[in-house]
């Protein structure tokens, strides 16, 4: 099953005369990890804000074609529909976060789709059970490394236990240390199911994708 | 005491700051700046580590005390130049309610300041405070060492070009400081929108209401301490 199809999909932001992305097509099997590389300003950031709606919810521009996420057009979708589909997570982890403790910011995303408290409790403990992070959980986010914070992030999004996870160079502001850290928690996502898009531009930080895409041509 | 609901604090700072703006008498502030000292003491905050970090508050609420002071010339000359008087009575008088009444504010926050954001939000929730206004005023709370964060940085860059902020004239540290500013600015906007990007996938208002993990209860403890603040209220303002 086609997990997120991109159809003719064409993008330009509002200030800007050239289209950041011109007629991508491509898709993702249900359970596929995928990557995207391309040189810096191709587009890769645009196509992950395109297919998990970002565009046009939040960034504004001339978009046209369509991305379906298993089979449903992403405009069709609610918020609460798209992101218990989609979850993505950015370069800067510092931005992802805004609770006083790892608790808050974990359940910041269930308690806005309004899931049940001792449901949030549960999923609280599992997925810091993943990261491997139980001790730190009434710590603030801010006192924690650049790789804890991305890590924090990541089991944020999948707290709303997205089907798809798009990270979007997430391994940029992250030493080497936190990147195997990162690496194995994406491995783990991997195995359980989960479909992953990794966008990148080192080699070295898309080498669990089965599948890599290259924008910017062919 | 730092175990007391957060909205036991925020009545007991409703309190000082409302009798704070009520009454002018020096020695009526006075005893009400010592209630707020007592309460933060009682609430185990160092208040002098406090005053530290804010030396530069201070120094400015001082400054604007004895500006004012200098510039009233209503009431009886206490001393004079020449002609000229340079301070009254009621300048002074004025000037210290001015120190007083900060000072109450300063406590008044330091006492707030002993429950994390994300308590002070649930409880103003709790009072029926709408979500997103109480969500923006943690996220401007979590926010503000980023923004000095960056200032400091962006001040060190400026330095390392050869600019010693301390040494430049008026009017040319202006510019300085526009040059400052204007990045920070833009940084800004950048991070409210990838903050704003971050909330959205998170479902930020995907519904009209939303369930809280956290939730408050007022213990006997809280309710025998906002009786007690408000029966203190209450004789201050009926025998002062």
């Amino acid at each position: 099953m086609k997990a997120v199809e991109v159809k003719n999909l064409s993008f330009k932001y509002n200030n800007s005369e050239d289209y950041v992305l011109e007629d991508v097509n491509f898709s993702v099997n249900s359970g596929e990890t995928v990557a995207i590389i391309g040189q810096s300003g191709c587009g890769k950031s645009t196509l992950c804000n395109c297919i998990s709606g970002l565009i046009p919810r939040v960034y504004t521009g001339h978009l046209s074609g369509e991305v379906l996420i298993y089979g449903e057009n992403i405009k069709n979708l609610s918020i609460a529909d798209t992101v218990t589909r989609i979850g993505i997570i950015f370069q800067n982890p510092s931005t992802q976060l805004f609770s006083p403790t790892i608790e808050d910011e974990l359940a910041f995303g269930p308690e806005n789709l309004c899931v049940d408290r001792d449901e949030i409790g549960i999923r609280i403990e599992k997925i810091l059970k993943t990261i491997n992070m139980e001790k730190y959980r009434y710590d603030n986010p801010n006192n924690l490394s650049g790789g804890q914070q991305q890590l924090i992030a990541i089991a944020s999004v999948l707290m709303l236990n997205p089907a798809i996870l798009i990270c979007d160079e997430i391994m940029s502001w992250i030493d080497d240390e936190g990147k195997e850290i990162i690496m194995n928690v994406l491995l783990k996502l991997k195995e359980d199911g989960k479909t992953i898009i990794m966008v990148d531009h080192e080699l070295e930080n898309i080498k669990i994708s089965d599948r890599i895409i290259y924008l910017g041509g062919q | 005491m730092n175990d007391i609901d957060p909205r036991t604090k925020l009545i007991q700072v409703l309190i000082l700051s409302t009798l704070a703006l009520i009454y002018n008498k020096l020695s009526l502030l006075s005893l009400i700046l010592l209630a707020a000292i007592v309460i933060a003491l009682l609430n185990r905050i160092n208040l002098l580590s406090i005053l530290i970090r804010l030396k530069r508050l201070v120094k400015m609420i001082i400054l604007i005390a004895l500006i004012q002071s200098l510039l009233t010339k209503t009431g009886n000359p206490i001393f004079r130049i020449g002609n000229f008087t340079l301070l009254t009575d009621y300048g002074l008088i004025k000037s210290l309610e001015f120190i007083l009444r900060l000072g109450i504010i300063i406590v008044s926050a330091a006492i707030i300041t002993t429950s994390s954001s994300r308590e002070i939000i649930q409880g103003l929730i709790q009072w029926h405070c709408p979500y997103e206004i109480a969500f923006m005023v943690s996220v401007a709370i979590r926010f503000l060492p980023i923004f000095k964060e960056e200032m400091t940085d962006m001040i060190t860059a400026i330095q390392l070009r050869g600019i010693d902020l301390h040494k430049v004239k008026f009017n040319k540290k202006i510019q300085v400081y526009k040059y400052i500013l204007t990045p920070i600015t833009i940084n800004s906007v950048i991070k409210a929108k990838e903050l704003a990007a971050a909330m959205e996938m998170r479902g930020f208002r995907a519904y009209p209401q939303r369930t809280s993990y956290m939730v408050l209860k007022m213990q006997a403890f809280d309710y025998i301490i906002i009786g007690l603040s408000i029966a203190a209220a209450f004789l201050f303002f009926t025998f002062q």
